[in-house]
């Protein structure tokens, strides 16, 4: 028997959904290093530190938070904060930062019984971004994706490809952007949907880009 | 068919889950077991008005009370259970009529 190879010096974390080659690791997290310029991109964004907070919908830490259920905007820290449910939100972080992002949250609880969990590792995040994104989610959502009924900083849960999500609308450079955030063990199969339903618009897979919010 | 839902709006039916006509559970310490039968089992499913709850299970996750008619499928009324305020959040998707123009389309 040889001898034991040595441990790795550091543990890496990996996203449900696999890397489109080149893969690297960036801040303990494998990542693709792929870049696109595709007219509709796809990204792995699971990566982001995500926090859910679930209180009271009218208590100090809504009142804190500043997001009522259906909206999405960033804080003062640039934490996007998802209204994601009455008494429910999705805060999403850079990466690594989800301990602290929690502690803030329940040192403005002021005695109000709230509660934080990091689900970074239980959930899987990703984001369409280009012009034809809303026509490419229009194929697996029922939602009117239309600016008027879901313009930028929309929050719905909802059912995409068949599947329970969390979609924020979050427009980047002028152009519509969607975040989507699942089950980890959903996470695989709403990548390859979104894929499959975007092929026609030319979507092409973007790595993820540090800091990433 | 679409169904509005006090907290998020008119959605797919698809994502609710039907749980029942509403009904009052008989009291435990006097309910014989044709009672329970009842309670749990027999549903009156009328052709018109019915009350009854639903489960927003791919959105809000909210239980409410919806009053729909079974052969038009029209809903006229959707409220959170009793035991929670109305929601005053989403009270603009209800209040654009949002809600009564969609239920229309319901088809039997
Ligand atoms: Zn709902």
């Amino acid at each position: 028997m040889g001898e034991r190879a040595p441990r790795e010096a550091a543990l890496v974390a990996r996203s449900p959904i696999a890397p489109a080659p080149p893969a690297t690791v960036e801040q303990g997290w494998e990542i693709s290093a792929r870049r696109s310029v595709a007219r509709l991109r796809l990204t792995d964004a699971t990566p982001l530190a995500k926090v859910l907070v679930r209180a009271a919908a009218d208590g100090p830490v809504a009142r804190g938070l500043e997001i009522r259920f259906g909206r999405a905007a960033r804080d003062a820290d640039g934490v996007l904060v998802v209204g994601s449910g009455p008494g429910e939100w999705l805060l999403l972080a850079p990466p690594g930062t989800a301990p602290e992002i929690a502690r803030r949250v329940t040192a403005r609880a002021d005695g109000e019984f709230a509660s934080t969990f990091d689900v970074t590792h239980g959930r899987a995040l990703m984001r369409l971004s280009g012009a034809p994104a809303s026509d490419a989610l229009a194929k697996v959502c029922a939602i009117d994706l239309s600016d008027g009924v879901t313009p930028d900083g929309a929050a719905v849960r909802t059912s995409v490809a068949k599947l329970v999500t969390d979609l924020v609308r979050d427009d980047r450079g002028g152009e519509p952007s969607y975040l989507l955030h699942c089950e980890r063990s959903s996470g695989q199969y709403l990548f390859d949907a979104l894929l499959d339903a975007g092929d026609e618009f030319g979507v092409d897979v973007d790595g993820f880009v540090f800091p990433g919010v | 068919m679409l169904l509005p839902c006090p907290w998020c709006g008119p959605r797919n039916a698809s994502e609710f889950r039907y749980v029942g006509e509403q009904t009052v559970r008989p009291d435990p310490a006097t309910a014989d077991p044709a009672e329970w039968r009842s309670y749990l089992y027999m549903e009156s499913n009328p052709a018109g008005w019915v009350a009854e709850n639903w489960l927003h299970r791919a959105g809000c996750r909210r239980y409410f009370a919806a009053e729909r008619h079974t052969v038009t499928n029209q809903v006229r009324a959707t409220r959170p259970p009793d035991a929670e305020a109305a929601p005053a959040q989403h009270a603009d998707a209800a209040a654009a009529g949002r809600a009564g123009e969609h239920v229309r389309e319901g088809r039997p």
